[in-house]
């Protein structure tokens, strides 16, 4: 069942989603959009996902609102005087209400966290087969790197391009040819 | 508040002794940190996509104690492109190696010195760790230099 710290955690990454949607100010919408991301890369954590955490911690929490407040300093930052709060589209709403309940039903069609049952754990020729081979064929001891850096390599030399992509498109985009 | 608003935009880096200080002690360790997470990636959780993500927060952490203008002016365009090309030839290159030997791509083991694939995938490691570092922080210069469009241009 949920522990005390996984629903604390549940919590916090709702109440700043929520308050990431419902605050007037960009400035404290982006702070607790970096707020979000640092309970959800916690909340990896605790479903034993530390690469995942890591990434999360790194590039959502860290970079993301690091570019955020960048961009926001180049911007015109509207008064706040009004209200706290941005007023609500109602409809919006609904359909997003709708759109999340319509997810939450299929949540208890997932299997629990360890079910031996699973199928990803009754499938001995994948699951089983990279549990133990991984180290015997590649010598190293994290099966997520020997799966992404030997036997999906191909896979990660394409996200490795990606990324390399992405930085080559800004220039197109901003219609320069130096990054600095 | 709004008078405030308008004096931060104006003045967008504070120069702070505190800061600068603190980063100026801390930035070796976690630029030891991303190379760690870099190169142990293959015995624990970590690997080229966090460390370098690790680094380029340092980078960026220089840049908010320093200012950015001069961060910018240190780190040459040509480092930067050069991190995120020599990157991806890096991987390609180790992926291409076996092919020449007979092997199929990324097929380390044909490489034939001992524990071949560990340091096989440590390198490509260390090449995704370098292009997600340079394009990360390049990125971040090329939005705070700022740019305009000019009507009609292409």
């Amino acid at each position: 069942m949920i522990t005390l710290l996984e629903a604390a955690l549940l919590a916090f990454v709702l109440v700043s989603a929520a308050a990431t949607i419902v605050l007037r100010d960009v400035l404290a919408a982006i702070v607790a959009f970096g707020a979000y991301s640092l309970g959800l890369a916690m909340l990896w954590l605790t479903l034993q996902a530390p690469d995942v955490a890591l990434t999360e911690a790194a590039i959502g929490a860290g970079v993301t609102t690091v570019l955020f407040i960048l961009t926001l300093t180049k911007t015109v930052r509207p008064p706040t005087e009004e209200s706290v709060f941005t007023p609500i589209n109602w409809s919006a709403a609904g359909v997003a209400v709708l759109f999340a309940g319509a997810l939450l039903w299929t949540v208890p069609a997932i299997p629990a966290i360890g079910d031996p049952t699973a199928p990803a754990w009754t499938n001995p020729e994948v699951t089983q087969f990279y549990l133990e081979s991984a180290y015997k064929e590649t010598g190293v001891e994290n099966v997520v790197t020997a799966v992404l850096a030997a036997y999906r390599g191909f896979d990660t030399f394409g996200e490795a391009v990606v990324v390399f992509a992405a930085g080559v498109a800004v220039l197109v985009v901003i219609r320069e040819e130096q990054f600095t | 508040m709004s008078e405030r608003n308008t004096e931060r935009r104006e003045r967008p880096y504070t120069e702070s002794s505190v800061i600068m200080s603190t980063v100026r002690v801390v930035a070796p360790f976690v630029f030891t940190y991303g190379l760690f997470v870099m190169f142990h990636g293959a015995d624990s959780s970590g690997g080229g996509f966090q460390g370098g993500a690790i680094i380029a927060a340092m980078v960026l952490m220089l840049a908010f104690a320093f200012g950015i203008e001069p961060t910018r002016r240190w780190f040459k365009n040509t480092a930067i492109v050069l991190l995120a090309t020599g990157g991806v030839l890096a991987f390609l290159f180790i992926g291409i190696g076996p092919l020449v030997l007979g092997g199929t791509f990324l097929e380390y083991e044909v490489y034939g010195f001992k524990k071949a694939t560990k340091y096989g995938i440590e390198g490509v490691e260390l090449g995704i760790g370098a292009v997600v570092a340079s394009v990360i922080s390049g990125l971040f210069f090329a939005i705070a230099r700022g740019f305009e469009f000019t009507e009609g241009q292409l």
